[in-house]
């Protein structure tokens, strides 16, 4: 009897603290309200995110958690379009071109102030593009054609290019020639990038690393009425489960790249929408030009050919994407749809390899990152494949980091890599995927075709829309022929949001204007 | 030795522990294959860029030289710069580790708030139905890996009934205690299987002891003889397995903190692991080794704070 009472006391002490824990505070409500027939301002938008970001420094940043957000802050004299494949006015309102082609001159936008309150002049837009110019380790590359950058007027910047340019707009339309204050209005450049101060819709607030980002309304902000919320909150959640769960919960608006297995079941979940926006994701299987057999057109062909993308993407995007048949992804200005490539026929890709220099197969290896289940998939698929054509496949899986260094120091035969687009043109994509004297060496295959190489260059330079699709269309059908890499699969940016959350929409570069965002109630 | 002298020798060992865990870290992370300029990078990654990045993080030099700079560091309490973020390390470390040892104490707290009611059930009914209760059910919570029991609980406690938000830190000291209490459970739900075996079998060799037999006899009431001669020296080998398991649990968190999006250290590593970032894993493991010692001595001065006759000196 007596310890029966300890046992009671003990349980209930255990249940006290449950109890205490558990009242503590209040769980979110749940359940959704209709949109209402209008934007609504105010309101808190949380985005649940797979990776952190790395810094806001825009001029030498590469990663796209840290893009996205300081898109939010510093805006550019143009911008992309919905459609990703060309650029329209924003910090500018128009330009003007000498007759040679080689002088720009552009109307600020009259009115636009940094998040301060200071109006932005043609002194801060010389001063941004020059540091972006600078930045060696970073985008500087991006501005190598600009010759000099003049602030004649407060509302004029002329830039003087060293050539004549095509992608000049595009290329300015890249975050990061985004546009911050003068001398970083009197801060050294470490002060500035740890409290970042732009033109864009939000300001910032503050960053907890690795596990909160908050920007919040800027109140000088130029489109009139814009933006409609009061902040927004980028977290941390490395897991996709509970990512999902969290916007299942309420405790999260959008969750960001959910897995491809939990589309379709997002797809029907009462009070979610599953967006699937158009992408420039292309993934690509690399083959090595520096080990044999690749060097063969016959042995490349032969497994370009062999390769059901059809089944890859049903087996890895669960449907949700497209076989690839350019290197060149459909939302990239001159892309081709008539090119072809090279798709699935087992009996072409035999015969390709009776005509190689191995006709009877070989034995390779496929590097892979570990830990990804898309790219397991993908090379036991493609070990599957490729066994018809009597080659035989090890897979190599090496942790991420060390796959990706030995993918880029070209230390394997064949592995998987895929691209999306900075800007609004090619010339970024094709100049890092055929030359291979850029820094990539031909997306790390050493691929060389001169006629491509010059066409490539050719184009850069080439001012008429119509010479450039031509020279674009040569590239992409020679690139497909010779089947320097494996062009797999296209695949949608993939974003899970409430229904109360409106206006959300991704560019196919990736972007998002969340000026236009609003939260019903 | 007093109780003073004992902690402060214990505490004077860690220099040695220290140094130890800084030597192998940062000759193994620097074994491993990998580059955290080719991470920041990525596909833009140039020879001439990843020079740059190399000069300025010091990692052109050669390694004893490298190692010996960090030493220098350390001695001046400067853990280095974060590769990845460019900032301090030593803020970037304390900063998360808050949320961590919540996790570690919150759990602590539960699993004995779990055992030792369930190890009392079992042992003051040995063999009954109720003990074998006791001894089985608790062992699904061993068998079951934590990824799955954490999402269980999230799915039945923060979706369909709502009561505690699915994941996260929460704000102030009853933010905390609110929102960590899922994940807290679901490492308590781990660990009390082992905590309720230790003590119930002690519990069990305390209730068999002739000085109990004498205590019940002389008539002291049971409440008193459960708390003061039983709990009291049955909890001893139990504080030696919690403690165990925590220094454990201090390296073991990464999972809890994944599932539950809690910014803590062990999230914290394993990204900077992969990001090749050496000076914040090397941070890292230096606190993990500091924190397995202190919870060691932790337990050790629980031990003489429990049962009087244990003494420092042996």
């Amino acid at each position: 009897m007596a310890h029966r009472f300890t046992m009671r006391k003990a349980l209930v002490s255990a249940g006290v603290l449950i109890v205490l824990a558990g009242c503590s505070s209040g769980g979110k409500s749940g359940g959704t309200t209709g949109a209402t027939s209008g934007p609504v301002h105010g309101g808190n938008l949380v985005i649940a995110r797979t990776a952190d970001s790395q810094s806001m420094n825009a001029t030498t940043v590469f990663d796209n958690e840290s893009i996205w957000i300081f898109e939010q802050i510093y805006q550019t004299l143009y911008t992309v379009t919905n459609n990703g494949k060309g650029v329209k006015p924003w910090l500018a309102t128009g330009y003007k071109v000498s007759s040679d082609s080689k002088t720009y001159t552009f109307t600020l936008r009259p009115g636009v102030k940094f998040s301060n309150g200071k109006l932005m002049t043609s002194a801060d837009v010389k001063f941004s593009i020059d540091q972006t110019r600078k930045a060696a380790k970073g985008w500087g590359y991006i501005d190598t054609a600009i010759k000099s950058v003049d602030a004649p007027t407060p509302s004029t910047v002329v830039i003087h290019l060293k050539y004549p340019w095509a992608p000049l707009l595009a290329d300015l339309s890249l975050f990061a020639n985004g546009i911050v204050p003068n001398n970083y209005g009197g801060k050294t450049e470490t002060q500035f990038y740890n409290h970042p101060m732009g033109t864009g819709p939000f300001k910032w607030d503050y960053w907890h690393k690795g596990s909160a980002l908050k920007l919040v309304r800027n109140p000088y902000y130029w489109q009139k009425g814009k933006p409609y919320l009061n902040s927004v909150t980028w977290t941390y959640v490395a897991s996709d489960n509970t990512r999902e769960l969290q916007l299942k919960g309420g405790q999260t608006q959008i969750d960001e790249f959910p897995a491809w297995s939990t589309v379709s079941n997002l797809k029907s979940t009462p009070g979610v929408n599953m967006h699937l926006f158009n992408s420039t994701r292309t993934d690509y299987l690399l083959f090595n030009e520096k080990r044999k057999p690749f060097q063969d057109v016959h042995v490349r062909r032969a497994i370009s050919l062999a390769i059901n993308r059809g089944a890859l993407v049903k087996a890895v995007l669960f449907g949700n994407g497209r076989p690839a048949n350019s290197f060149m992804p459909p939302q990239v200005p001159y892309y081709q749809k008539a090119t072809k490539g090279l798709q699935y026929n087992l009996a072409a890709a035999k015969a390709e390899m009776a005509k190689s220099s191995v006709p009877h197969g070989f034995s390779t290896t496929l590097l892979i990152p570990s830990g990804t289940s898309d790219a397991t998939t993908v090379a036991t698929i493609m070990q599957s494949e490729l066994r018809p054509l009597g080659i035989k496949v090890n897979i190599k899986q090496l942790d991420p980091n060390t796959a990706f260094l030995d993918a880029q120091n070209q230390k394997y035969d064949m592995t998987l890599s895929y691209w999306t687009m900075d800007i609004p043109d090619p010339d970024e994509l094709v100049t890092f995927a055929v030359d291979p004297n850029s820094g990539a060496k031909s997306f790390f295959t050493s691929y060389n075709n001169p006629t491509v190489v010059q066409d490539a260059h050719l184009a850069e330079q080439t001012l008429s829309t119509s010479k450039r699709q031509g020279l674009y269309n040569y590239i992409q059908a020679h690139a497909a022929a010779d089947a320097f890499m494996a062009f797999l699969y296209y695949s949608p940016y993939a974003y899970a949001t409430t229904s109360k959350v409106h206006g959300f929409f991704v560019t196919p570069l990736g972007n998002y204007h969340m000026e236009n965002v609003w939260l019903s109630k | 030795m007093g109780r003073m002298t004992f902690v402060a020798r214990r505490l004077v060992m860690l220099v040695p522990v220290a140094i130890g865990v800084t030597i192998v870290v940062f000759f193994l992370i620097h074994l491993i294959p990998g580059d955290p300029a080719r991470t920041i990078l990525g596909v833009h990654a140039t020879p001439q860029r990843i020079a740059l990045l190399h000069k300025q993080w010091g990692l052109n030099r050669p390694l004893v030289s490298q190692y010996w700079l960090f030493m220098d560091r350390l001695a001046h309490g400067n853990l280095g710069q974060s590769l990845f973020y460019g900032t301090p390390a030593r803020p970037l470390i304390l900063g998360r580790l808050p949320p961590t040892l919540w996790l570690i104490v919150y759990a602590a707290v539960l699993a004995i708030a779990i055992s030792v009611p369930l190890a009392t059930i079992a042992a003051t009914r040995k063999d009954a139905v109720r003990d074998h209760l006791v001894r089985v059910v608790p062992l699904l919570g061993l068998g079951m890996p934590p990824f799955w029991v954490g999402i269980l609980l999230i799915d039945a406690l923060a979706i369909h009934v709502r009561a505690f938000p699915v994941s996260g830190y929460g704000n102030g000291f009853f933010g905390h205690l609110h929102a960590m209490f899922l994940p807290a459970l679901t490492v308590a739900i781990a660990l009390a299987p082992v905590v309720i075996r230790a003590l119930r079998a002690s519990m069990l060799n305390v209730l068999g002891a002739e000085y109990i037999t004498t205590a019940r006899s002389k008539g002291v009431p049971a409440r008193r003889l459960f708390l003061r001669h039983v709990l009291r020296n049955a909890v001893i080998p139990a504080v030696t397995v919690l403690g165990i398991n925590i220094g454990f649990l201090i390296g073991g968190t990464v999972i809890i903190e994944n599932i539950f999006a809690v910014p803590g250290i062990g999230q914290l590593m394993i990204n900077s692991i992969f990001r090749r970032d050496f000076p914040v894993v090397q941070g890292v493991t230096l606190v993990f080794g500091v924190l397995v010692v202190l919870v060691n001595l932790l337990a050790d001065l629980s031990y003489a704070a429990l049962d009087p006759r244990v003494r420092f000196d042996r």
